[in-house]
């Protein structure tokens, strides 16, 4: 099993978690995905990359740091992002009743550990 | 178990789609056992999302367990599906109260009180804040425990307001008829700071953010964040999650939290990491409300 | 944004809406234009409808010298824009799209959107009978026609 893969199996056993992938934040593109519940992993990684880089910029105009995590919450779920080393960013797509405090948690430790 | 626990239980295994686990989840929440209060609740939850009383019986127990964040949830939801439910009003003007935002409170009381004339206990409510917000001339010390009922669902109809001891963690320095300006968060506690308000076209509308190394940002962050909007209602609707509601985002130096007070306006509310994020995505819904009532006003 | 066939237009500005492309070419695959967005001279699209079509016809050599099924896109990497080549079935037969779009966008999105896009393209073209050959006497008109169209004059 690689690191990626032992990073989005962890996410994924999350209750409520219905896919997680690993991005490439600047392309948009997948590294590496498990999905479940007809998420779509492409999309994802593409609007999640540049939902991060608007957020991205937001931060720095603000003078702070990179975000170490975003949640947005949403009617039907959120989408869970943690930037990682090597312009990659962990994404998990959740469904409304999610355990959304520790898919935070096991995100924000599976992203320090891909470094 | 109670005779009345049994019973309810009993019903709810032979009907499982039936209402009772309304009853059943009242009844265990009463007798303080959350975790199966909860579980009974969320499932009945499951089967009648669109339930106003179900989502109110998750805000109380989860008012209960303290899980405040969790609780203002489900009563907003109870809100948005009945948007006359004093209970629902009763229990946010609780949490707000417990928050310090006693201008909001007050709102939902008079709200409450709107929907439910005969309620006694919302005047008296209202009376007891008023007295208490007068009394205040010093911020007081931090919140304790208080013999205070979980929630204002359990405050028997007859009781009296003077016997519930209701705490603030703040109280605001200022009489409640503060001055306002030309700002739409001039009634806040600490006034502008950490709040902005800006329109889809990425002009600030009010507010002010201050750069860690000192100096003014809000207009440049302004400028970004009618791209996030759209970056965000494009995500949430492509992947299926529907409208979206608030973006909260962890940086070493500051929590921020965005929330769209109207169709075309974002808010940001920025606090240093100290506050926890669940307070700050309340103290940003309140700052929403009163920015909508200001757009309101000024349109 | 320009297109010879109104039932382009939609899936091509829905396209353009949510990927932020710059430049944006769709033709057949012998390079005949259909449509075209961000191009500010006639001389630019024939130009670019050209060689985008020759990179496609030897992509596609190259895939079967490699014994393997066609490329379906091509993305070219570049410091300040990026170009996505990309072939794809219409009921009006094959045609190709050239897009270029800068760091304000990702090859994610635009690829993203641009499926999409095909996918639109699929739905709305008309199942009426191909459009009769033309004849050689006849393209260097319909050229001019068509550049005439494009831009708009």
């Amino acid at each position: 099993m690689t690191p990626e893969t032992m990073v989005l199996d962890r996410v994924t056993r999350v209750p409520g978690v219905r896919g997680a992938l690993l991005a490439s934040a600047g392309d948009g593109l997948v590294v590496a995905e498990q999905l479940m519940d007809g998420v779509d992993g492409r999309a994802a990684a593409a609007l999640a990359g540049a939902l991060v880089g608007r957020l991205l910029r937001t931060t720095g105009a603000a003078g702070l740091e990179s975000p170490l995590f975003v949640h947005l919450r949403a009617e039907e779920g959120s989408l869970l992002a943690a930037p990682a080393p090597g312009d990659l960013v962990l994404v998990a797509v959740l469904g409304p009743d999610a355990n959304i405090g520790l898919a935070r948690l096991e995100m924000l430790d599976a992203a320090g550990r891909l470094g | 178990m109670s005779d009345e626990i049994r019973a309810l239980t009993a019903r709810l295994a032979d009907e499982p789609t039936s209402l009772a686990f309304l009853e059943l989840g009242e009844a265990l929440r009463r007798r303080g056992q959350y975790d199966a209060a909860a579980k009974v609740a969320r499932g009945g939850l499951s089967r009648y999302p669109g339930l106003a009383d179900a989502h109110d019986l998750v805000a109380r127990i989860l008012s209960d367990q303290g899980d405040l964040a969790g609780a203002f949830d489900a009563w907003a939801d109870a809100i948005r599906l009945d948007p006359m439910r004093s209970s629902a009003l009763k229990g946010l003007a609780f949490l707000y109260f417990r928050a310090g935002e006693v201008p909001a409170a007050l709102e939902h009381l008079a709200r409450a009180a709107e929907a439910d004339p005969d309620d006694v206990t919302i005047p008296a409510a209202i009376a007891r804040i008023e007295q208490e917000v007068r009394e205040t001339s010093a911020p007081p010390p931090p919140q304790e425990p208080a013999p205070v009922p979980a929630s204002p669902a359990d405050a028997p109809a007859a009781s009296s307001p003077q016997s519930q001891t209701v705490s603030a963690s703040t109280a605001p320095a200022t009489p409640p008829s503060s001055p306002t300006v030309d700002s739409p968060f001039a009634d806040f506690s600490d006034g502008e700071r950490g709040l902005l308000l800006a329109d889809a076209n990425g002009l600030r509308l009010g507010g002010t953010l201050t750069a860690p190394g000192g100096g003014e940002a809000g207009d440049r962050v302004a400028a970004e964040l009618g791209g996030v909007v759209r970056e965000a209602g494009r995500a949430s609707r492509l992947l299926g999650l529907g409208s979206w509601h608030s973006i909260a985002i962890e940086t070493p130096a500051a929590f921020l939290v965005l929330v769209p007070p109207s169709g075309d306006t974002v808010l940001l509310a920025s606090r240093e990491p100290s506050m926890p994020m669940a307070r700050l995505g309340l103290l940003a819904e309140r700052a929403a409300r009163v920015a909508r009532r200001w757009l309101e006003r000024g349109r | 944004m320009r297109a010879l066939e109104p039932w382009v237009e939609l899936p091509l500005q829905a396209f353009l809406d949510e990927s932020a492309a710059r430049l944006t070419l769709l033709m057949t695959s012998s390079g005949q234009v259909v449509a075209q967005h961000g191009f500010a001279r006639s001389l630019d699209v024939m130009t670019a409808a050209a060689l985008g079509a020759g990179i496609v016809a030897s992509t596609e050599e190259l895939a079967r010298l490699m014994g393997g099924s066609r490329f379906e896109a091509l993305v070219h990497h570049g410091s300040r824009q990026s170009c996505l080549l990309s072939v794809f079935a219409t009921p009006r037969g094959r045609w190709i799209g050239l897009v270029v779009f800068g760091p304000e966008t990702s090859v994610g999105i635009v690829q993203l959107f641009f499926d999409r896009m095909v996918t639109e393209l699929e739905a709305m073209a008309p199942r009426d009978a191909a459009a009769a050959p033309r004849l050689a006497e006849n393209f260097e008109h319909e050229l001019d026609a068509s550049l005439k169209a494009l831009f708009g004059r």
